[in-house]
C-alpha cells in the first residue's frame, strides 16, 4: 500500500507553462489549459491524474494540478459561517463573516440576516432586537450570494443562531433556552435567538 | 553561448566564505555628501596562473614559459617609478597582479597604458594575474588596516600562492623597494629584493641607468657636505595637500587651470582660469614652484599691487638668458612669439601696460610628465671615469627645466641626443630628478635631429605592424571583374583624365578632366583616389591611420599615414593604369557657373601625370593644340573666373613665406634653398580642389546635419590684428579689418614704392590669422561653420585621403549619404566625432610644427659652413634692436644694435654703444646722435651665420652689415 | 572606462556571459494572496499579489476577463542616496505599465471575469536590472497566489560595452552609457512578452544582445521553477507532517 509519505515522494511538482501532455491523451482538469492540442499547467502544484468515470462519454483521464496552498475561504451558498453582528436594524441585522466552516477568512465579508430568515416559525413577528445585539457571535448558513453588498444569511435552524454574547454587565452569557441567555454576574436574562450547540 | 549564474549551492552558505563577497566603502561626492557604495565581488575558481608548464591551470592564455629565470612579481611603486626599466627587453617573465594594475591605473594613467602595452605583447612574457578575483588569493581588509597595507598584504598573499603553486618548478621573486614590505615578505617565506639589487645581480650595467632613484636618494645634491634634513635648503614652497586645494577651489581662493609656459620665455607662464576670467601670469621660477608645462595646477593670486603684465622684466638669477631666436617666419598667430607688446626686452621696470592677474602655484593637481628629448649639459669628465655621476639634462623643448640624472656612461652620452624621463622634484632641489631612458644618436647628425623633432611632436615613425600590412590587398593589384560589375561604380575610363602634381610626386590623389559638351557647357570633374575602398573601418589599418591622422612632410622624407603600397601604387592615380576613384562631376557653363553637381564612385584611367612645370609649359606654348593642352587651357580659363569670383566675395590671398630646399641626392644635405614658386597651374588645381571640397561639404551636411566633419577658420579677433595695423599705419597704410573682403581689398590697395612691398604686407597679415580646425557639425551653430580665409560658409577636406585621415572620414560620410555604404558607428556619435576631430587637429598641428622644425634644421645645416649675405626687411622694432625678415630664405630673427653679453664687435658695424630711441607711432628707431634711423619695412643688408655660443647648441645669427 | 578587462573579467569579477547570483523567496507577506522577493545580485525587490477579488471601482469592471492592476514604487532607501519618490512620477508610471502589460499577457484572465488582480512591486535595493527583478518577482508572486498563468514570465537585461555583449548589467555598467536591452520571455512557450531598449544599437549587434538576454531570462526561469517546486515540496511535507 502506498503511504502518504511515499505518495509525497513520488509527487510531480508542476509550474505554470509546463507541458503536461497531448490533448488527445488527457482532458484538461483544474489548474491546466489547452493550447494548440497540448495541455499545459497554469498553476503551481502537484500533478494528479484522475481516471474517467466509468460510463462517461469521454474516456480520457483528466489531468489536473492542485495547489497546496489554500486560498482564503469564500462563503458559498450552503456553508455554515461564523459571523459577528455589526448592526441591528428593524428588519435586518448586518454581520461580518469571520470563519467559513473551520477556516478563517482572509478578507472581510459582509452578511445580512433578514427578518424572515431569523427563525423558521412566525417569521413575520420577529423582533430583531430580541434576536440579536451588536457584538454577538452567530453561526449562520449562507443562503445566497445576495446583493452587491452582502451575503444573505439565515439562522432558521436549531443549531444556528447566537453562539456567544456579552451581557450588559460585561460577562459572557450562558444560554438558558432557545430564546434567552443569562448573565452569570447579575443573573439577568436577555432575549436572543440562541443556537443549540451539541 | 552559455549564460550561467551561480547555482543554488552558493546561496546555502551565504554567511560563510562564499564565492560572492561584497565590497563596501564610503565615497565623497562632488557636492561633499558622503555616499556609501556597496559592490558585489565575485570570486572565481577558473583563473589561470599563466605558466605554460603548469599542470593544473588552463593554458590558453599562459605566457610564462621560462623555468630558468625566476618569475618576478612587482609591487605598485616599482611599476609606477620603474616603468622604463620594465619596458626594457631584458625584463621578462613578470607577473603583474590585478591589484597592482588597478592601483597604477588610479595613480598614473600613462604608466598604466604603457604597462598594458607590454602585457599585451606575448613576446615579452608578462602575465596579468587577476588575484583580486581568485578565490585563494582574495583577502578582506582587516580592521584598522589602511588600504595601502591591505594591498601590500594582497601582493604578499599572491606571491605565497605562486610559491605554493609553482614553487617546485621555478623561483618566485618579489620585487619591492619598500623595506617594510620586504621584511614581512621574508617572514612569510617569500624571497624579496629591491629592484636595484636584482638589476645589479643581472650583471647588465646599462640597465642600472634606467633604474629610477627613489625619493630618499634624492638627498644627494651638489651641497653634498650637509645631509642632515634640517640643513637642506628649501628652495621652493611646499605644495599644499589635495584636501586643502579642493576646499580652497570651492571657496574660490585658489584657481585651477592648465599651466602653459611661454615658449619664448621659460620663466614666464600662464594659467588659463575660468574662475578668474583671464589668464593668470606666473613669473619666476619660485612662483612657478616646480610646475611643468601641461600640468594642471592650483594657483593663488598675489595681492593686486604685485600684478604685472605679460612682457615684463625677468627677475632671475639663473644662468639661462631669455632671448629671441632666429627661426622660420610664423605662419599664423599661434607660431608668433607671445610678447606682442612693443616694450620687449627693455630694462625699464614695468609701469606701462595693463596689469594682468598674477599669482603663484601652490599645488599640482595633475602632472603631465612625459619622456623628453635633449642632450646633457657639457661638463668636465670626472677623473677615473666609470662611476656614477650627476649630470644636467637640457631638453630640446625650451619650456622644460633642466633635469638632473645619474649616469655611468657620461663620456658616451655627452655628445648624444638622449631621452630622459622625470621622476620627482623635491622642495629642496633646484632641478627635477630623472633618469635616462635611451639614446637617439649624435648631436648635429641630421637623422638624429630629425628623429628628435619627430619624437617631440608625438609623431609615430615606427614601421607598419604585421597586422596593419595584413589588411592590404594582395600585390600586384589590378582592378577586378567585381569592381567592374559594381553598378554603383561608373566606368569613366573613356574620359580624358589627367593629373597635375609637384615634380617627383608618387602619391597622386587627385585627377581632373574637362570635357566640352555638345551644348557648349563643360563637364568638369575631380576624381579622388578611392581610399575607403581599401581602408575599412575597425581594421588595424584604419586604426593606425586614425591615430596618425595625417602624413608628415619633413624636408628629406615623408612619414606616411598609410603603407606605401597603398599610397604609391594601389590608390595613386598614376598614368595609364586603371584605378578606382570617387568623383565629383559638375556641369559648368563657359562662365564657370555650376549648373549641376553629381557624386559617384568611378573607374578612371589617367592619360597623363603632369608636373606643375610641364602643365604650365603646355598651356603657355601656343604651338601646341592637342586635346590635352586644349583641356588644360579651358580649365585654366574656368579656374580664373572662379578665382576672381572667390576674391570678389572676400577670399583672402595671403603670401606664403614658405621656402623650398634642393637636396643633394647622396648626402641628403640641402644644396640650395629658395622661395616656393607659385604658378598659374598651381592656382588652377587649387581652385578646383576648393570647389570639390565645398560641394562635398554641402552634400554631407544636408544628409548628416549632426555628425559631419567640416573645417572652419575662426575669424581673428581685432586684438590679433593689432601688430599688423600698427605696422601698416606707420607707413601710412590703412587696413580695413571689418570683414575678410574689406581686408582683401585694402591689401590689394597697399602698394609701396618697391614691388616686394605688397607681398611683405601680406606676409605680415598671415601671422595674424587663426588656425583652421576640423570640427563636428553637431557641436557648433551654422554661423560658426564659416571659413574666414576662403570666405566660404561651409568647407571640408575631401581631396587628399591618401595623406589626411579627415578626408577618409569625409569619404565615408559621402558614401553613406549616397547609400553606398552604411555609416560606421564611430561616425554616428557626436561626441566621438568631436574627439576624432580634436585628435586630427592635434596631429595636424604637430605635423606642421614638425615640418617647420625640419625646415629650420635644414636651414641650420645649410648655413653651417656657408655664411651668407642677404637682403632683409625690417618687420618690428625693439628697444635694443630690430626683427628682420629675409625673403630669400624665409627666415626671421633679431638683429641686435646694442652690445649684448660677450658678443664680439663686428668691424662692419660701428658705434654700437649707446641707447636707441623708439618712436612708437612711426615705428622707427633713432640713434642717440640722430645719425641713423631704422623704420619698419625698410631694406637692410645682413649677414647670416651659424654660431655656437654654447657647445652643441648651434643657432643662426643675423648681424647688420650696412643700411641701404 | 574599462568595463571588461583584457583578461575577460568585468568590474565585479564576472565574465561577460554570467549573471549575478539569484535568490528568491515565496510567501513572505502573509496577508497577501501571493508574495515573493527576488534578488539579482544586490538588486532586491518584493512583490505582493492580491486577488482575484472584487473590483473596487465598478466602472472599471471588465465583463469577460479579470482586471489586472499594477503599482511599482522604489523605497526611499533603495538607492545610494535617500531620496523621496512620489508614486506618480514618470518612471514609476512607465514601469508599472510595463509590468502590468507583461503580466496581463501571462495570466489567463478569461478564467476570472469581473474580478481584480492587484500586483504591488517595491524595490528595496536598486543596483541595476530593477525592471527585470520586478517582473520576476511579480511572476513568482502570481504563481504563489495561485492565479492561473499561461507560463511563467522570466526577464533579464543585457547590454553592450567595450565591444562585448554583457549579461545582467549592474548599476555601474548600466551608467556606462551603452545600450540596455530588457527582455521578458515565456520560457516554455519560447515567446517574448516584453522587449525594451535604451540607446542605440546596429541591428546585427542587437540580435546578439537580444539572444544573450533571452538566454539569461531562460536561465532565470529555470531557477524560478526550482524555487517554486521546492516551495511546493515544503508545503506538501508540512501538510504531511501535520497529518501525522
Amino acid at each position: 500500500m502506498k503511504t502518504k509519505a511515499m505518495e509525497d515522494a513520488a509527487a510531480i511538482y508542476r509550474t505554470p507553462g509546463e507541458l503536461l501532455g497531448s490533448a488527445f491523451d488527457y482532458i484538461a482538469g483544474t489548474g491546466t489549459y489547452t493550447f494548440q492540442n497540448k495541455v499545459y499547467a497554469s498553476l503551481v502544484g502537484v500533478q494528479h491524474i484522475v481516471e474517467a468515470r466509468s460510463g462517461a462519454a469521454d474516456l480520457r483521464p483528466s489531468i489536473e494540478v492542485r495547489r497546496e496552498k489554500q486560498r482564503g475561504a469564500i462563503p458559498q451558498p450552503g456553508d455554515i459561517v461564523t459571523a459577528k453582528i455589526a448592526k441591528v436594524q428593524a428588519r435586518m441585522a448586518s454581520a461580518d463573516i469571520v470563519c467559513v466552516g473551520q477556516r478563517a477568512v482572509k478578507e472581510k465579508f459582509t452578511g445580512t440576516v433578514r427578518q424572515q430568515d431569523v427563525r423558521a416559525t412566525e417569521i413575520d413577528k420577529v423582533d430583531m432586537h430580541a434576536s440579536f445585539r451588536p457584538g454577538d457571535i452567530i453561526r449562520a448558513e449562507v443562503l445566497s450570494l445576495g446583493d452587491a453588498r452582502a451575503y444573505y444569511l439565515s439562522t432558521a435552524k436549531n443549531e444556528l443562531g447566537v453562539v456567544s454574547a456579552m451581557s450588559v454587565a460585561g460577562a459572557t452569557m450562558v444560554p438558558i433556552s432557545w430564546q434567552e441567555m443569562q448573565c452569570p454576574l447579575t443573573n439577568q436574562t436577555e432575549p436572543r435567538k440562541v443556537a443549540k450547540v451539541e | 553561448m552559455v549564460a550561467s549564474h551561480p547555482k543554488a549551492g552558493a546561496e546555502d552558505n551565504r554567511g560563510a566564505a562564499a564565492m560572492l563577497q561584497s565590497k563596501s566603502f564610503v565615497k565623497k561626492t562632488r557636492q561633499g555628501r558622503l555616499l556609501k557604495i556597496v559592490r558585489e565581488h565575485y570570486l572565481r575558481d577558473d583563473i589561470a596562473c599563466g605558466a605554460v608548464y603548469c599542470s593544473i591551470c588552463d593554458k590558453s592564455t599562459a605566457c610564462l614559459s621560462d623555468t630558468t629565470s625566476p618569475i618576478l612579481i612587482v609591487d605598485t611603486n616599482v611599476v609606477l617609478q620603474q616603468i622604463d626599466l620594465l619596458e626594457n627587453l631584458a625584463m621578462s617573465n613578470v607577473v603583474i597582479l590585478s591589484v597592482v594594475l588597478d592601483e597604477a591605473k588610479n595613480k598614473n594613467l600613462s604608466v598604466y597604458n604603457r604597462l598594458r602595452t607590454i602585457c599585451s605583447n606575448p613576446t615579452r612574457h608578462f602575465f596579468v594575474f587577476a588575484n583580486e578575483h581568485h578565490k585563494d588569493t582574495y583577502i578582506k581588509g582587516m580592521v584598522g588596516e589602511s588600504p595601502n597595507d591591505r594591498n601590500d598584504r594582497a601582493i604578499r598573499v599572491a606571491s605565497q600562492w605562486y610559491q605554493r603553486h609553482l614553487g617546485g618548478s621555478t623561483k618566485i621573486l618579489l620585487l619591492t623597494n619598500d623595506a617594510e614590505n620586504r621584511k614581512k615578505a621574508r617572514e612569510e617565506g617569500i624571497i624579496a629584493e629591491t629592484v636595484q639589487a636584482y638589476v645589479q645581480a643581472l650583471g647588465k650595467p646599462e640597465l642600472l641607468d634606467l633604474v629610477a632613484r627613489s625619493q630618499v636618494e634624492n638627498v644627494f645634491k651638489h651641497d653634498v657636505e650637509d645631509l642632515r634634513p634640517s640643513k637642506r635648503k628649501v628652495v621652493y614652497a611646499e605644495h599644499k595637500a589635495m584636501s586643502e586645494i579642493t576646499s580652497g577651489l570651492r571657496q574660490k581662493i585658489y584657481h585651477q587651470g592648465k599651466f602653459r609656459v611661454n615658449r619664448y620665455n621659460p620663466f614666464e607662464a600662464y594659467v588659463g582660469s575660468e574662475s578668474v576670467g583671464d589668464e593668470i601670469v606666473i613669473k619666476g621660477k619660485t612662483d612657478m614652484n616646480r610646475a611643468f608645462d601641461g600640468d594642471v595646477v592650483a594657483v593663488e593670486l598675489l595681492p593686486q599691487e604685485c600684478w604685472q603684465d605679460g612682457s615684463g622684466k625677468i627677475v632671475e638669477d639663473d644662468d639661462e638668458e631669455e632671448e629671441e631666436v632666429v627661426g622660420l617666419v610664423p605662419a599664423s598667430a599661434d607660431d608668433a612669439p607671445k610678447n606682442q607688446a612693443l616694450e620687449g626686452m627693455s630694462e625699464k621696470s614695468i609701469s606701462i601696460g595693463i596689469a594682468r592677474p598674477t599669482g603663484r602655484v601652490i599645488g599640482i593637481i595633475k602632472r603631465n610628465w612625459r619622456p623628453y628629448c635633449g642632450s646633457l649639459e657639457p661638463m668636465p669628465l670626472p677623473a677615473g671615469g666609470g662611476g656614477t655621476v650627476h649630470a644636467l639634462f637640457v631638453a630640446a623643448d625650451r619650456r622644460i627645466p633642466k633635469i638632473r640624472i645619474q649616469t655611468r656612461q657620461l663620456s658616451n652620452l655627452l655628445d648624444k641626443r638622449i631621452i630622459v624621463a622625470v621622476d620627482s622634484w623635491e622642495q629642496t632641489s633646484r632641478y627635477p630628478s630623472g633618469h635616462y631612458v635611451r639614446s637617439i644618436g649624435e648631436i648635429g647628425d641630421r637623422a638624429t635631429e630629425s628623429e628628435v623633432l619627430l619624437i617631440e611632436n608625438d609623431i609615430n615613425t615606427r614601421p607598419f605592424s604585421e597586422q596593419v600590412l595584413a589588411c592590404l590587398p594582395p600585390l600586384p593589384w589590378s582592378m577586378s571583374a567585381e569592381d567592374l560589375r559594381n553598378p554603383y561604380r561608373r566606368d569613366l575610363r573613356h574620359v580624358r583624365v589627367f593629373s597635375v602634381d609637384p615634380i617627383g610626386c608618387k602619391d597622386i590623389d587627385d585627377a581632373l578632366n574637362c570635357t566640352l559638351l555638345p551644348n557648349g557647357n563643360f563637364q568638369v570633374a575631380v576624381h579622388i583616389a578611392d581610399v575607403t575602398n581599401f581602408v575599412h573601418p575597425n581594421t588595424p589599418l584604419d586604426e593606425e591611420a586614425s591615430q596618425r591622422g595625417t602624413s608628415v612632410y619633413l624636408v628629406e622624407r615623408r612619414i606616411d599615414m598609410l603603407p606605401k603600397p597603398l599610397t604609391e601604387d594601389i590608390c595613386s592615380l598614376r598614368a595609364d593604369v586603371e584605378r578606382l576613384a570617387f568623383s565629383v562631376l559638375w556641369e559648368m557653363s563657359p562662365d564657370a557657373d555650376i549648373l549641376s553637381v553629381e557624386f559617384t564612385k568611378s573607374i578612371i584611367k589617367s592619360c597623363a601625370a603632369l608636373s606643375y612645370v610641364e602643365a604650365q609649359a603646355r598651356m603657355d606654348d601656343s604651338r601646341l593644340s592637342d586635346p590635352l593642352t586644349l583641356d588644360l587651357r579651358n580649365m585654366n580659363k574656368l579656374a580664373k573666373i572662379m578665382r576672381r569670383r572667390r576674391i570678389e566675395s572676400g577670399a583672402l590671398t595671403l603670401a606664403s613665406p614658405e621656402v623650398k630646399f634642393e637636396i643633394d641626392t647622396e648626402t641628403h644635405d640641402p644644396l640650395d634653398v629658395g622661395m616656393y614658386q607659385v604658378r598659374e597651374a598651381n592656382q588652377m588645381i587649387e581652385e578646383f580642389m576648393l570647389a570639390a571640397n565645398v560641394s562635398v561639404a554641402g552634400h554631407i551636411l544636408k544628409h548628416f546635419p549632426m555628425c559631419s566633419l567640416l573645417r572652419r577658420h575662426p575669424i581673428p579677433t581685432p586684438k590679433m590684428f593689432e601688430p599688423l595695423l600698427r605696422t601698416a599705419a606707420a607707413v601710412g597704410i590703412h587696413l580695413d579689418i571689418s570683414s575678410s573682403k574689406a581686408l582683401a581689398d585694402s591689401l590689394d590697395e597697399a602698394q609701396g614704392d618697391d614691388p616686394y612691398f605688397n607681398k611683405l604686407i601680406r606676409i605680415l597679415a598671415t601671422r595674424c590669422m587663426t588656425q583652421a580646425v576640423y570640427f563636428c557639425s553637431g557641436e557648433l551653430s551654422p554661423p560658426e561653420f564659416h571659413h574666414y580665409g576662403l570666405a566660404a560658409p561651409l568647407y571640408t577636406h575631401f581631396t587628399s585621403p591618401i595623406r589626411r585621415y579627415a578626408d577618409v572620414i569625409v569619404h565615408r560620410l559621402l558614401a553613406a549619404s549616397l547609400g553606398l555604404n552604411k555609416l560606421p558607428d564611430l561616425l554616428r556619435d557626436k561626441s566621438l566625432l568631436t574627439s576624432i576631430s580634436d585628435n586630427l587637429n592635434y596631429r595636424h598641428r604637430n605635423a606642421q610644427m614638425a615640418g617647420r622644425a625640419s625646415v629650420e634644421l635644414h636651414t641650420l645645416i645649410f648655413f653651417r659652413n656657408r655664411p651668407t649675405e642677404a637682403e632683409a626687411r625690417i618687420v618690428k622694432i625693439r628697444s635694443n634692436g630690430l626683427i628682420v625678415f629675409v625673403p630669400k630664405y624665409g627666415i626671421e630673427g633679431p638683429v641686435y644694435l646694442t652690445k649684448k653679453g660677450t658678443k664680439e664687435e663686428t668691424e662692419l658695424v660701428s658705434d654700437i654703444d649707446g641707447k636707441w630711441i623708439i618712436d612708437e607711432e612711426h615705428q622707427t628707431l633713432l640713434s642717440q646722435d640722430g645719425k641713423r634711423r631704422y623704420k619698419v619695412l625698410e631694406r637692410l643688408s645682413i649677414y647670416i651665420q651659424v654660431v655656437e655660443p654654447q657647445p652643441n647648441r648651434p643657432k643662426l645669427e643675423l648681424t647688420l652689415m650696412k643700411a641701404c | 572606462m574599462e568595463y571588461i578587462s583584457p583578461e575577460g573579467l568585468r568590474l565585479d569579477g564576472r565574465r561577460p556571459m554570467e549573471m549575478r547570483q539569484l535568490h528568491a523567496e515565496l510567501g513572505v507577506i502573509a496577508k497577501a494572496d501571493g508574495s515573493a522577493t527576488f534578488e539579482m545580485g544586490n538588486t532586491k525587490v518584493v512583490a505582493a499579489v492580491y486577488g482575484p477579488r472584487e473590483v473596487q471601482n465598478r466602472s472599471q469592471q471588465l465583463q469577460e476577463q479579470a482586471l489586472v492592476r499594477c503599482e511599482y514604487s522604489m523605497a526611499t532607501f533603495s538607492t545610494g542616496e535617500r531620496r523621496k519618490r512620489g508614486k506618480g512620477d514618470r518612471r514609476s508610471t512607465e514601469i508599472s505599465l510595463v509590468i502590468r502589460q507583461t503580466m496581463e499577457s501571462a495570466i489567463l484572465t478569461h478564467l476570472l471575469p469581473r474580478s481584480q488582480i492587484d500586483i504591488f512591486v517595491q524595490v528595496l535595493q536598486a543596483d541595476g536590472g530593477t525592471r527585470s527583478a520586478c517582473i520576476n518577482a511579480a511572476a513568482l508572486a502570481l504563481a504563489d497566489a495561485g492565479i492561473p498563468m499561461r507560463d511563467l514570465v522570466a526577464s533579464c537585461a543585457a547590454g553592450f560595452l567595450n565591444n562585448t555583449p554583457l549579461l545582467d548589467l549592474n548599476y555601474t555598467e548600466d551608467s556606462g552609457g551603452g545600450p540596455d536591452v530588457t527582455v521578458g520571455v515565456f520560457p516554455k512557450l519560447d515567446k517574448i512578452s516584453l522587449l525594451q531598449m535604451d540607446s542605440k544599437l546596429p541591428i546585427d549587434l542587437f540580435e546578439k544582445v537580444l539572444e544573450l538576454a533571452t538566454e539569461g531570462a531562460k536561465a532565470t526561469a529555470e531557477y524560478m521553477r526550482e524555487r517554486l517546486s521546492e516551495n511546493t515540496r515544503q508545503l506538501v511535507s508540512a501538510r504531511g507532517l501535520l497529518r501525522f
